[in-house]
């Protein structure tokens, strides 16, 4: 059986790289969570005093 | 071996899957000027429209349109990383930089796109939804793929993917297209070729060195030059239209006409300016003034229309 082909080794990130990617994941939950806010509002609005009208 | 992860990551030549590109990075991915643009257009579309539309809906259709336009632009940069990297002018975008990988802003740019029409859909209507689609469509493939790299009237073709904003803008308030927003559709139409060919004269052996059939490339300068007049001479008067359709006021009408020749003034100046250090002043002039031309006349007809600024003018057509 012959050898898996070898993978290049990833090269390390350095400090300055990972706080970099820190940042960006801050961003990408500030985002998601102005989804939340956003997708609930347009709800609110589209659905009106309706979204209150529903069986239990 | 190596070929694969070049494509995969070449700032590192690694295996890494992603990039080290900051939220900024993303955001320059966008086209945060043309978004500008899309905004200001696209909400005067909805201004002019018949009809109204509620605030919050009408806010959350111009994020999905402005969302949209980003990610047309986000999958053209995508598609020319490679021409990108060698003018000056672009060489600095994300992509060619090696600030974010190729692969990341293809997710980026699809999943803006699918995310924005879906968006749009939900808040206004499947007319509106579709024509941001089509838009999307027009600019990254029709235009990217394939006027750009084919035609020396590439962006006089694609200009069309920036003139639909207003149309989309309509077409949230009202769900259908009407006489306004195709008028507001030919003014920028109109406006690109000089707008772009401008730049185009001065940035010809960038547009050399990447193989793009650019018409000062193509046709020469001269014949640039009197397609920049033609094309400033029709939109001028097209631009006026709004006052006497009855949908841009007396600020628009003396705004549209002042602006307008002065456009046609600075088209004049390239013209005739061929040599030289003067002969770049011109076409820098023009593709700046041009700017802030189209800024002014759809800020002016925005404000008319929604902050109560309408001095109304007898109506002479339609």
């Amino acid at each position: 059986m012959s050898e898996a082909p070898k993978r290049p080794k990833a090269p390390a990130f350095t400090p300055e790289d990972l706080a970099r990617r820190r940042r960006r994941s801050v961003a990408l939950a500030l985002v998601l969570a102005g989804l939340v806010v956003f997708f609930f509002v347009v709800t609110l609005v589209k659905t009106g005093p309706a979204i209150m009208n529903r069986p239990l | 071996m190596s070929a694969v992860f070049d494509r995969i990551d070449p700032r590192t030549e690694g295996s890494a899957l992603t990039s080290t590109g900051e939220a900024r990075d993303f955001f320059e991915l966008l086209k945060p000027r043309v978004m500008l643009l899309v905004v200001v257009t696209a909400l005067t579309g909805m201004a002019t429209a018949p009809g109204s539309v509620h605030p919050v809906l009408g806010l959350a259709a111009l994020l999905a349109i402005a969302v949209g336009a980003g990610a047309s632009g986000c999958l053209n940069m995508w598609y020319d990383a490679d021409i990108d990297k060698l003018m000056t002018r672009t060489a600095k975008r994300p992509i060619p930089a090696g600030r974010i990988l190729p692969s990341e802003a293809l997710a980026f740019g699809l999943t803006l796109s699918v995310g924005s029409v879906l968006v749009l859909g939900l808040v206004a209507n499947l007319l509106a939804a579709g024509m941001l689609a089509f838009t999307i469509f027009f600019y990254a493939v029709v235009y990217s793929m394939w006027l750009k790299r084919w035609t020396p009237q590439n962006i006089v073709i694609g200009g069309a993917a920036g003139a639909f904003p207003p149309m989309i803008g309509e077409a949230v308030v009202t769900g259908d297209f009407g006489m306004h927003s195709l008028v507001l559709f030919a003014i920028i139409f109109l406006w690109t070729p000089p707008h772009f060919w401008a730049l185009a004269l001065v940035k010809s052996d960038d547009y050399a060195r990447a193989g793009i059939p650019m018409l000062p490339n193509v046709a020469g300068a001269a014949a640039t030059r009197r397609q920049i007049m033609a094309y400033s001479l029709v939109m001028a008067p097209v631009a006026v239209l709004p006052a006497l359709m009855g949908f841009g006021g007396l600020i628009y009408l003396v705004v549209s006409v002042i602006t307008g020749l002065a456009m046609i003034g600075l088209a004049v100046r390239v013209l005739r300016t061929t040599q030289g250090e003067a002969a770049s002043k011109a076409c820098y002039a023009l593709f700046g003034f041009s700017i802030l031309y189209l800024f002014l006349l759809f800020a002016v007809l925005l404000a008319e229309n929604s902050l109560g600024l309408m001095w109304a003018l007898p109506k002479v057509i339609g």
